[in-house]
């Protein structure tokens, strides 16, 4: 395999950005790819070379558009593609058309990415080699009586989930057998339309778990490690807003058999590059395999934070066909990461996405904070993209001083004139039960009274800015024109003479 | 001079919330609130890169306006909105009025939480439907949202078909109390 000397990151925002950092750090020269929905973008600053799709005329997304994609490779002769996440990363297509025109795909082989993307099939991997797994439907289900039969079989609560599904989209949990018939239509509809496959598969519905991850990297050599866990509980509708390494759930005996179940699917399907294998564990310490992820995940900081590991690096290194140098016995978890993801949402009615431009961004650094961040003042975020706009990660010696690190650190993040989730962040790090590590991935409907943190007098304040603000303005209105109400004495009589006449 | 009579006069301005909860300021641009019997004095504060705060009681507040519309102001302060119309005393009493004529009203409006595509309508007109009875399918960003009533009632009105696009706080459903 040949050493990489030039990249395409087929991706924008943040993780972009993240790539190109450590590409520029390995002496890789970077491209990028420019669009007409985003021509301005930030991370088109942090790339070499430009690969201008503005005046592309097609249907399929640029970054979905894998025929375009692979002819800009070719036409600038470009070594490899990263894909970051989303879009073409979990793409087994993609990853075959790069293999086919000697491209270096870096992340796993069409194979591993097609078996392990197929939740079915993964399930089947997993259950071959000693990996627990919920019970459940074992293969699609065919119709809405099968639907019934399994739910009975196995007992409410159930999940219904695309077999082609992932990012938490495409799941449907049903508490009752009245719901069955109706969930599962709306589930394989659902599926269909999200990713062109109807298939749904079944599982008995886990009470109030952790969402628990980890981290391998795996070369062509056979080399297999782990780099611990994530816990990643904090979550609204099967979306992490906020995730941490390592976990409180874990002590070394859980950790020791759950990173052993995480190298066997790694090795089931005969892994390379970096990889995350998703886990439930339940209240009595039960764990449950889920899905492995075949891509760089988006809280893959907390991670190098506490591990001390460039994963994006490691990526590279693989897929030229590096050797793994660090040993398992090197990788030793130090501290405490936690991330919290900024999304232009409104907290406040339901996460319902906030378009807007933001007119301003202000963050102040320190030691223990890292801002990985996809905006700069004058962006904009419209409905073309993914609503999160950074990720702010943050360390400590101790959880509790992640904690208290990452509270200061929201503080000094300012955005202006558009809404974001640092408010409810802040609300999920001052919540007790977070302190104390009692969260599941049911926290935020079942712990949260409030989901956005407000300090004392906001209200009022608000209050107070608008009424000064409306003073203003009519002090300059009256400048401008004789409003005959003005000045005039407003008496009882005359004002109720007023309200009579509406 | 018939200019200078107002503005040498105590201006008050009535803020008040979506909840209906009401501040009075008397003369702003004095920068005070007034807490019982006390005035505290307000700083505001903007630095080089433009961000505005309010000082008060010794913690700092970063304001922002990100709507305005004549007297409704949506405010964010440290990042939560608060919307807050401006009233003076006669407008105030006169929205009051307004308000209670609204109460009468017997229709609920069903409006869109999200931008997004109706993929189907689960109830008819004229239909009777119960608190908690999910209404339509509204499809955003790829998920699939059941939209719920919050109230018992009667379908008045459906204004949109099934695969229609709509944006956010449109009207979809009225029901009838």
């Amino acid at each position: 395999m040949k050493k990489i000397k030039s990249l395409l990151i087929a991706n924008r925002g943040e993780i972009a950005i993240r790539i190109s950092e450590t590409a520029k750090k390995m002496g890789i020269k970077t491209y990028g790819i420019k669009t007409s929905k985003e021509p301005n973008a930030f991370y088109l600053q942090h790339i070499d070379e430009i690969i201008d799709f503005t005046e592309v005329l097609s249907d399929i997304p640029e970054f979905l558009d894998i025929n375009r994609i692979i002819f800009s490779i070719k036409e600038h002769n470009i070594d490899a593609v990263h894909p970051g996440y989303g879009y073409l990363a979990e793409n087994p297509y993609f990853a075959q058309k790069c293999i086919e025109n000697k491209i270096i795909f870096i992340g796993p082989t069409p194979d591993a990415i097609y078996k392990l993307g197929n939740k079915t099939i993964a399930k089947q991997l997993a259950s071959t080699h000693q990996v627990p797994l919920l019970q459940g439907s074992n293969g699609n289900i065919r119709d809405s009586k099968h639907a019934k039969q399994i739910a009975r079989k196995i007992g409410y609560p159930v999940i219904l989930k695309a077999a082609s599904g992932g990012g938490g989209r495409g799941m449907r949990i049903v508490e009752h057998e009245k719901d069955i018939e109706k969930m599962f239509r709306m589930a394989q509809n659902e599926a269909d339309k999200a990713f062109s496959d109807p298939s749904v598969f079944m599982e008995k519905y886990v009470r109030n778990p952790r969402h628990i991850e980890f981290q391998v990297l795996a070369d062509h050599h056979g080399n297999i490690i782990h780099l611990g866990e994530r816990e990643c509980s904090i979550q609204r509708k099967h979306q992490k807003l906020i995730e941490e390494s390592p976990s409180v759930a874990l002590n070394n005996e859980l950790r020791s058999k759950m990173s052993k179940a995480a190298i066997n699917i790694a090795k089931a399907s005969k892994y390379r590059n970096a990889g995350t294998v998703e886990f439930l564990l339940d209240e009595s310490g039960n764990f449950y395999f889920m899905e492995m992820n075949t891509r760089i995940q988006v809280e893959h900081p907390v991670t190098e934070m506490v591990t001390g590991i460039d994963l994006v690096e490691w990526q590279i290194r693989i897929a030229q066909g590096e050797k793994l140098t660090i040993k398992q016995q090197d990788v030793k978890l130090n501290g405490w990461a936690i991330e919290c993801r900024i999304n232009a949402e409104d907290v406040q009615s339901g996460f319902t996405p906030y378009l807007g431009t933001i007119e301003k961004i202000q963050f102040n650094k320190s030691k223990y904070c890292r801002f990985d961040s996809g905006i700069t003042d004058g962006s904009m975020v419209t409905a073309n993209f993914d609503s999160m706009l950074a990720k702010l990660i943050c360390f400590g010696d101790t959880r509790e001083k992640a904690i208290i690190n990452s509270l200061n650190a929201l503080n000094r993040l300012q955005i202006l004139s558009i809404k974001t989730t640092i408010p409810f962040c802040k609300a999920v790090l001052n919540h007790p039960k977070f302190k104390k590590g009692e969260i599941s991935t049911s926290f935020i409907t079942k712990d949260m009274k409030q989901l956005y943190h407000q300090e004392p007098d906001e209200e009022l304040i608000a209050a107070f800015w608008a009424a000064l603000n409306h003073n203003v303005q009519l002090d300059i209105e009256d400048k401008t024109y004789v409003d005959y109400e003005k000045g005039k004495n407003m008496t009882p009589w005359l004002l109720n003479k007023r309200l009579k006449s509406l | 001079m018939m200019v200078s009579r107002s503005k040498s006069k105590k201006q008050k301005f009535i803020s008040c919330t979506e909840k209906n909860k009401k501040y009075e300021f008397v003369n702003p641009k004095e920068l005070y609130i007034k807490q019982g019997k006390e005035n505290i004095p307000i700083e505001i504060v903007s630095d080089k890169q433009g961000f505005v705060y309010i000082v008060w009681k010794k913690r700092k507040y970063l304001v922002d306006i990100i709507e305005k519309n004549q007297n409704q102001y949506e405010i964010l302060v440290n990042g939560v909105s608060y919307s807050i119309s401006v009233e003076s005393p006669f407008s105030y009493k006169r929205r009051k009025y307004l308000a209670k004529n609204k109460e009468a009203s017997k229709v609920e409006k069903i409006q869109a939480p999200m931008p997004g595509k109706i993929i189907e309508f689960l109830v008819e007109e004229n239909q009777e439907i119960k608190e908690g009875e999910p209404l339509l399918i509204l499809e955003a960003m790829k998920m699939q949202n059941e939209i719920i009533s919050n109230i018992h009632g009667k379908i008045k009105n459906i204004n949109f078909n099934a695969e229609d696009t709509v944006m956010k706080d449109d009207v979809l459903i009225e029901v009838e109390k």
